[in-house]
């Protein structure tokens, strides 16, 4: 039996493939769009202005103190009552972007935040003005401490976007939940579906390892 | 040059300064003591606007400093300002250290900053570390490069909030060597220092300090042979007994 169902699910496989296809592009969309809003918010919520520090911060707070699952839920379902209609689509790519935004704001702002004061009041002293400080001096020095982290943040994206399968959007996992129905072999089903999610997380793995150790030799400098 | 009129500031409830007037005038040398807390360094760091005044007014080269309609960017390309941790820019080496202000603020050419930054580095006497990271210098070095940084901007005033604090002791004489050639060039000079030597030396007046007032001001004979207040005295009393 189990080598009748293994045949079966290797016909399957075109299916899973879609199924990944989906689920890189939506956690490649949303880590893509988590990035840039990420170190927007990361430079706001490090910066001066005190109605924008404490005002993401209670953003990040909300979005880091609810499960990712009731997240998805509410923007699918609960805010269409309130007229904004979305597919399952965009309704995950939003969900998942604002969860890797909120991550991403945190890891910018921390390491922003460990570059000396000093160094910014060198730089007011000469005369550079605050967008000059954040791209000559307080970013190259902050980088090789975001760095590592983010990319343990893509994996994470990845990851979660599991959980999007639970509005319809058709990734890895639905694939699964799918063809577990006709082929009732559990293990061997979840199995495929996690050797597919790992093919493409442990790359990530091994590149913050790298970066790890990397920036670790780039910090003896500073 | 300088000009404070009844500068008052406060941190919360602390009185930091209390007070102040002094003016400088061009070319004149300056050196501030006093005990710690005494609000030295607040003193010169009110003057390029690191920190605010809540009182009085802080007049540089014939422009208002906490006056909010002033772009500072014009005053503080006018004055360079020496740390006691120098503040280097530890991603960039010596010559980059220097030349970035001159391109991005003056909005000089990257060659015609690099000859500057070359020959800058060249006058505080490390011409042959240019392509050094401040990692690699010490501590009298980095210092050294940190006055350069200062100088490259080509300044009319020169600040230092105790620039040989930090250094071990057998750096602090290249350093203060060349603030001895930059006071003897005629630069405007203010130093917060215990270097009282130096003060002896190149100031021409000193200002004593204590509980964020001014309490003497003198020429550094009279003040070190013959302070005028009890607080002068115990001050020098207990910086020359050790």
């Amino acid at each position: 039996m189990w080598g009748f169902y293994f045949n079966e699910l290797m016909n399957s496989l075109p299916f899973f493939l879609k199924g990944l296809w989906m689920t890189v592009a939506v956690s490649g969309l949303s880590l893509i769009a988590a990035t840039i809003i990420g170190f927007v918010l990361g430079i706001m919520r490090a910066g001066q202005n005190k109605i924008l520090r404490y005002g993401i911060g209670a953003w990040v707070d909300v979005t880091r103190g609810t499960p990712f699952l009731v997240q998805v839920f509410i923007i699918f379902f609960i805010l269409p009552g309130v007229g904004i209609e979305l597919e399952a689509f965009p309704a995950a790519v939003i969900a998942l972007s604002n969860m890797g935004a909120c991550f991403i704001c945190e890891i910018v702002a921390g390491g922003i935040l460990a570059v000396p004061q000093g160094q910014r009041e060198a730089a007011t002293a000469s005369g550079l003005s605050a967008y000059q400080q954040m791209r000559s001096i307080v970013m190259p020095q902050a980088m090789p401490s975001i760095i590592p982290p983010l990319v343990g943040q893509y994996v994470l994206i990845i990851k979660d976007s599991s959980v999007v399968s639970a509005i319809g959007v058709v990734d890895v996992t639905r694939v699964g939940w799918l063809t577990v129905q006709r082929i009732p072999e559990g293990l061997m089903v979840f199995g495929l579906v996690g050797l597919l999610y790992f093919s493409i997380c442990y790359p990530l793995i091994l590149l913050s390892n790298y970066l790890e150790r990397r920036m670790s030799v780039e910090k003896t400098r500073l | 040059m300088i000009a404070f009129k009844n500068v008052n500031k406060w941190f919360d409830k602390l009185h930091v300064l209390n007070d102040i007037n002094l003016e400088v005038a061009k070319g004149e040398v300056v050196v501030v003591c006093g005990p710690s807390g005494s609000g030295k360094s607040t003193l010169i760091r009110c003057i390029n606007r690191l920190e605010p005044i809540q009182e009085g007014s802080l007049i540089v080269d014939n422009m208002s400093v906490h006056d909010k309609k002033m772009n500072m960017t014009t005053i503080r390309a006018e004055i360079g300002f020496i740390f006691q941790s120098f503040n280097l820019y530890p991603h960039m080496t010596a010559l980059e250290n220097v030349t970035i202000a001159p391109m991005k603020v003056r909005k000089m050419s990257k060659p015609e900053a690099e000859e500057l930054g070359r020959k800058t580095l060249t006058r505080v006497g490390l011409g042959d570390r240019v392509d050094n990271y401040p990692a690699q210098l010490s501590g009298g070095q980095q210092q050294r490069v940190a006055i350069a940084r200062g100088l490259c901007m080509q300044p009319k005033i020169m600040l230092f909030d105790e620039p040989t604090s930090a250094l071990d002791p057998e750096m602090i004489n290249e350093v203060l060597d060349v603030m001895r050639v930059l006071a003897k060039d005629g630069m405007t000079m203010i130093v917060v220092t215990h270097e009282m030597g130096f003060a002896r030396e190149v100031a021409h007046r000193v200002v004593f300090m204590d509980d964020g007032q001014i309490i003497e001001v003198a020429p550094p004979d009279d003040f070190f042979n013959n302070p005028q207040t009890e607080r002068g005295k115990l001050f020098l009393s207990s910086i020359l007994k050790h």
